[in-house]
């Protein structure tokens, strides 16, 4: 499911088994970096509405959690665990995390964490770019039906 | 003599050139006007196109997965929207096409991907399955079988469009 109008409709009708949230997380920056993180970002975002496309049953596709690249890394561990118990009140019993930033990893909850490689997107051939979506979605995918397996 | 026949007044003449032309003149007009009436009628409906999918030779009794892209609106922008379809033909020589959309929630269905039930589709959100023929299992979450495409094979290639639900197709 997606954030918008009709599929919010259907959420609310069958909230017991769309019980997935993922999360994508975006740094922004302005200045030095900031290419490869909007590269990083629409990359992420593409692959998240992919696996969205083929998991809308039990997948939330929530809208990114967006933050400035050199804000201090606790208050924003502290805001995203606070994002993360809301939507787990809410009743979803998976929160994941998709991003580009490798920095999500090191902290507490590494094993929530999808980490899509930055890969330069603004200057690779069109049809090499649809593969390449195609091949992370797919792993991506292939986590979250590994981990609902799990349970 | 036979000559005279042939001969045109000039009452003909003018009457025969003038209903020509004004013949054309009033076409002219009402041909926009009729396209105009009936353009709601002539119309294509959007999205009932025929996309080429596959050759024929490629399919065969096993299903086969085959991507392909069709042109939607929406809201105001236009797109490309991926979509896919498992082909396969029947003993009989007749070819399926189904929609990979599952009818619980509308995930995507996978071909023979759980071990435990073999040559069937599967969707991995909540374990719903469904037979080689669509067929929704009774006891797993969906509750109808999987839309077909309707389709035609034209050129030795297949052509797909819209999916309908089973019984309408």
């Amino acid at each position: 499911m997606k954030w918008t109008g009709e599929d919010v409709a259907i959420y609310e009708r069958e909230r017991d088994y769309i019980d997935t949230a993922l999360l994508p997380l975006l740094p922004v920056a302005f200045g030095q970096g900031t290419r490869r993180l909007a590269s990083g970002g629409e990359l992420v975002q593409l692959i998240a509405a992919e696996v969205e496309r083929q998991l809308r049953g039990r997948v939330f596709l929530l809208p990114p959690f967006v933050y400035f690249a050199d804000e201090p890394r606790a208050q924003l561990v502290e805001r995203l665990s606070d994002w993360t118990s809301r939507l787990e009140r809410e009743g979803m019993r998976q929160v994941f995390y998709v991003t580009c930033d490798r920095a999500w990893q090191e902290e507490g909850e590494a094993s929530r964490v999808w980490l899509i490689p930055a890969v330069p997107l603004e200057s690779m051939e069109e049809s090499y770019k649809h593969e390449l979506v195609r091949e992370q979605a797919a792993e991506l995918l292939r986590f979250l039906v590994g981990r609902w397996a799990q349970r | 003599m036979s000559d005279n026949k042939h001969r045109v007044t000039r009452r003909q003449f003018l009457n025969y050139t003038l209903t020509g032309v004004g013949g054309f003149m009033a076409a002219g007009m009402l041909m926009p006007m009729l396209r105009f009436a009936f353009d709601p009628i002539l119309k294509d409906e959007a999205g009932t196109e025929m996309v080429a999918v596959a050759d024929v030779k490629e399919i065969t009794t096993e299903p086969k997965r085959f991507d392909f892209k069709v042109k939607v609106k929406d809201a105001w922008y236009e797109s490309e929207e991926p979509k896919s379809a498992w082909v396969y033909k029947t003993d009989k020589g007749e070819i399926i096409a189904l929609s990979p959309i599952c009818k619980h929630l509308g995930c995507t269905v996978d071909w023979n991907t759980d071990k435990e039930h073999p040559n069937q589709f599967f969707c991995p959100c909540h374990y719903g399955r469904y037979e080689k023929d669509g067929t929704n299992v009774p006891g797993t979450p969906p509750q109808a079988p999987l839309d077909r495409y309707e389709y035609k094979v034209k050129d030795g290639k297949l052509y797909l469009g819209k999916a309908k639900p089973r019984g309408e197709a």
